[in-house]
């Protein structure tokens, strides 16, 4: 049964989809299993990041074609969510793998149809800021870059010109030139690695200097490209800065305070290992609920909602539970893809708790 | 193999036992139920199939009975003797499904449960009942206790606690024919007939399909507490644990891990470990405050009068459960640093542990070798671990020279080829060695009676 081609170690003929050095990682050990939210659902290990890595290496050395349906439908159940690399203590780092998975599968007409015309919204800074020109947000015509910039975002300035319009509002010197498009965390995810790439070194030369954006989602990919020291989520560059804190607790009365809870951002926590920042700055302002799976993905994932809106809200229902048992005033989020996920979760079950950003929650406190 | 033939009439019988939705035949499955966590050994099965009940496990087993079919039971595949890679193709059986605690009783100490439940589950169930399940093996978080009780785990806490075998009350099984049986029960003295949970337990899956397992709980204590000792090298670290063990104290942790395997873990957890010691030795103690202070104190003194070179006492519970779970990470962070992790688990009488690690450092050294030993010294269970680079072509080939030396060497040291791992397919041309002929041949007719048609986990333990 064991042929070359499913032995490693034997240097089976490789295909080139892969970076070697990222698929060879894996040891198989397991771990990552009870960390998966998508294996947690099926309880089947092809759903797996081991059964997925396991696929991936069967693509690269021939074992399955690209055609095949349980590859395809892997590549897409996937959320994308990159739990799986905190728990690995062999350092596998998945995100990159399922770039380049999907960069290699999703090629032109394969791609999801659902999310092309996002893609295509997204590929120009032209259509993204005339898609944001109707909506208030924080950018100005023509003001020049700063030494920190404000990153707008997509679909944030669309869906949720308030946020960057908070976070303007608590720290001033934030400069918010409207000359600025995506970053491509959009295309990377979703099978343009290249394009993507491109779009986040575009987006580093549009705002030269510090890049401070209000998308967990975004600050990875732009760190994975420009940087880390380049880029900061917004709750982490106001945690490491100096200078007087913002929203204090002092003065705020204990009781009266709301309980809000988090819904921490997937690529910002397991990308970047940014967790704690959100957390530090809320229970400044309110008192602060840590729900059992807080850092669990919501299953909004980025495109992923649109993509398998069932599965999505599969996933999404642990946290619904917990919103409502934990009874919150307010539930923060550091990601628009999460903001747009909890808000129609909350909505259906017409809980009483408020989705806020972050920045908006930490404006209303100030 | 036999089974491809007939492989599509298979899937269908199969559905009818447990519903479509958990039986998968799709080659992107296979592929991904060919393997557990041991290196390069791959095989894939026919069907994957994944019952809810024992009857439906003994429905499945019939019909792979009636076809010939190999079948091969696992939980989340954490095997590292290839005990879980469906050598012979067939049916791998996926228990995990089957996730419930069924109760845990703190009046008679004992937790029933089914085999898919992970043994971190049980352990925490347990614990919310003020009980300790004491087995710990490194992958608790994943494993499950089916597995667990078939591979015969041990883990952290065995030096004081005992292994797997130690806690199995009683079990459920289902023959490879399809009859369930009953073994034990909550009863702590049970002789009616022969002691069939013991044999079970370690089985590797070749005998019979566990559906339910009764284990024993003990009190948990009252607190833990942890040292850590450095070495120059890990033969010091071995005389401490002899020294240890013969001063009265009967610890619950003694681990050791060479420098290798420190600047691995360190590089992983980052708890500031000293990446320049030889070797570090964990020791612990659990019980009652000044018992464990105590311990910890006499375990300090051996460990300076073998020459360590830094002794400290871990200060908060949190420290100390920080330095315990990065002790379980050395195998998997020993991965870092080259993508092919060999490892092993020769285990040796206790007062030989340090002529065992000399003898792997020798080994190592002629065979041109990275390897890395840790283990729970305690037990005398050494892990060598080697971890090669793909490009260095042969060293797989000396790594397999290398561990056929040191399987020999710990059999002339009264010693095992595996103390927790199990034999698997992997160990099992080892196995002769140790046990000599009679004794291969009773194994072969036990199978034998359990099994007549040898269809449960073939090519394994007993064929």
């Amino acid at each position: 049964m064991s042929t070359a081609a499913d032995t490693p170690g034997s240097a089976p003929e490789r295909r080139g989809v892969f970076t070697p050095e990222l698929l060879d990682r894996c040891i198989s050990c397991g771990f990552c299993l009870p960390a998966c939210p998508t294996y947690a659902l099926t309880g089947v290990e092809t759903s797996s990041p081991r059964g997925r890595i396991n696929l991936m290496r069967a693509l690269e050395t021939g074992v399955l074609a690209d055609d095949d349906p349980t590859v395809r439908e892997e590549a897409s159940f996937c959320l994308g969510c990159r739990a799986c690399e905190p728990v690995c203590p062999a350092g596998v780092q998945y995100g990159p793998l399922l770039e380049e998975w999907r960069d290699h599968l999703w090629n032109g007409r394969r791609r999801p149809w659902k999310v092309r015309p996002l893609l295509w919204a997204a590929d120009s800074p032209r259509r993204v800021r005339a898609m944001g020109m109707v909506r208030r947000h924080a950018g100005r015509g023509r003001e020049a870059p700063g030494p920190v910039n404000l990153m707008l975002g997509c679909f944030e300035r669309i869906l949720y010109p308030r946020v960057s319009r908070n976070a303007r509002e608590l720290v001033p010197e934030l400069a918010a030139p409207a000359a600025q498009g995506c970053c491509g965390a959009l295309h990377a995810h979703n099978g343009a690695l290249g394009r993507g790439n491109e779009l986040a070194k575009e987006m580093g030369e549009a705002l030269p200097g510090t890049v401070v954006t209000t998308a967990g989602g975004c600050a990875a990919h732009l760190a994975s490209v420009l940087g880390p020291d380049r880029v900061k989520e917004l709750s982490q560059w106001l945690v490491e800065r100096e200078g007087p804190p913002v929203a204090a607790a002092e003065g705020t009365p204990a009781d009266g305070r709301p309980r809000i809870g988090l819904q921490d951002s997937c690529h910002l926590r397991n990308g970047l290992g940014v967790w704690r920042e959100p957390r530090e700055l809320i229970a400044r302002v309110g008192e602060y609920v840590e729900l059992p799976s807080a850092a669990a993905c919501c299953g909004g994932a980025g495109s992923y909602a649109i993509v398998r809106p069932n599965d999505s809200a599969r996933v999404l229902d642990q946290h619904l539970d917990e919103i409502a048992d934990a009874d919150l005033d307010i539930i923060a989020v550091v990601n628009p893809g999460c903001y747009r996920q909890l808000q129609q979760g909350v909505k259906r079950r017409r809980l009483r708790t408020r989705v806020l950003h972050l920045a908006e929650l930490l404006a209303r406190a100030a | 193999m036999a089974a491809t033939a007939t492989s599509a009439g298979l899937g269908t019988q199969l559905e009818g036992i447990v519903g479509a939705d958990h039986v998968r035949t799709d080659e992107g499955a296979l592929v991904t139920y060919s393997t557990d966590a041991t290196p390069l050994q791959r095989a894939r099965p026919d069907a994957v199939v994944f019952p809810a009940t024992a009857e439906e496990v003994a429905g499945v087993l019939r019909i792979a009975n009636e076809r010939r079919v190999p079948v091969v039971p696992r939980g989340s595949g954490t095997n590292l003797s290839a005990g879980t890679v469906p050598h012979r193709g067939g049916i791998v059986l996926v228990l995990t499904r089957m996730n419930k605690v069924k109760e845990v009783s703190d009046a008679e100490l004992v937790a029933v449960c089914e085999p898919g439940v992970r043994t971190i589950e049980l352990a925490q169930a347990a614990a919310a009942k003020g009980l300790l399940f004491p087995p710990d093996p490194g992958s608790q978080t994943v494993a499950t206790v089916g597995g667990n009780v078939a591979e015969c785990s041990g883990g952290l806490r065995a030096v004081k606690y005992g292994v797997m075998r130690d806690y199995v009350l009683g079990v459920e099984a289902v023959l490879p024919t399809g009859e369930i049986i009953r073994s034990g029960g909550r009863l702590v003295k049970d002789v009616a007939g022969y002691d069939l949970r013991r044999l079970l337990c370690g089985s590797e899956g070749t005998l019979a399909v566990m559906t339910e397992l009764t284990l024993r709980l003990v009190p948990a204590p009252e607190a833990s507490g942890i040292g850590m000792a450095y070495f120059p090298d890990l033969a010091d670290a071995a005389r401490a644990v002899s020294r240890v063990l013969a001063s009265g104290v009967l610890p619950v942790t003694l681990e050791f891990l060479d420098r290798v395997c420190i600047g691995a873990v360190e590089d992983f957890a980052h708890i500031g470990l000293d990446t320049s010691a030889g070797a570090l030795l964990i020791f612990g103690q659990d019980g009652n405050p000044a018992l464990i202070e105590r311990d910890l104190q006499r375990m300090a003194e051996a460990c300076e009068a073998e020459g360590a070179t830094q002794v400290r006492i871990a200060e908060s519970p949190e420290a100390a459960s920080e330095v315990l779970e990065a002790r379980r990470t050395a195998l998997p962070a020993l991965s870092r640093l080259e993508p092919l992790t060999m490892l092993e688990d020769a285990t040796v009488p206790r007062s030989r542990i340090a002529e065992m690690v000399e003898f792997i450092q020798e080994v190592a050294e002629r065979h041109e070798l990275k390897i890395g030993t840790f283990g729970h010294a305690g037990d005398g269970n050494l892990h060598p671990t080697a971890v090669l680079d793909d490009a260095d072509e042969g060293a797989v080939d000396r790594a397999h020279a290398a561990f056929d030396e040191i399987f020999t060497r710990a059999i002339e040291l009264d010693g095992t080829i595996t103390g927790e791992h199990g034999v698997g397919s992997v160990k099992l041309r080892y196995l002769e060695r140790q046990l000599g002929a009679d004794h291969m041949a009773l194994l072969r007719r036990i199978k034998a009676a359990f099994d007549p048609n040898g269809i449960l986990n073939p090519g394994k333990l007993g064929s």
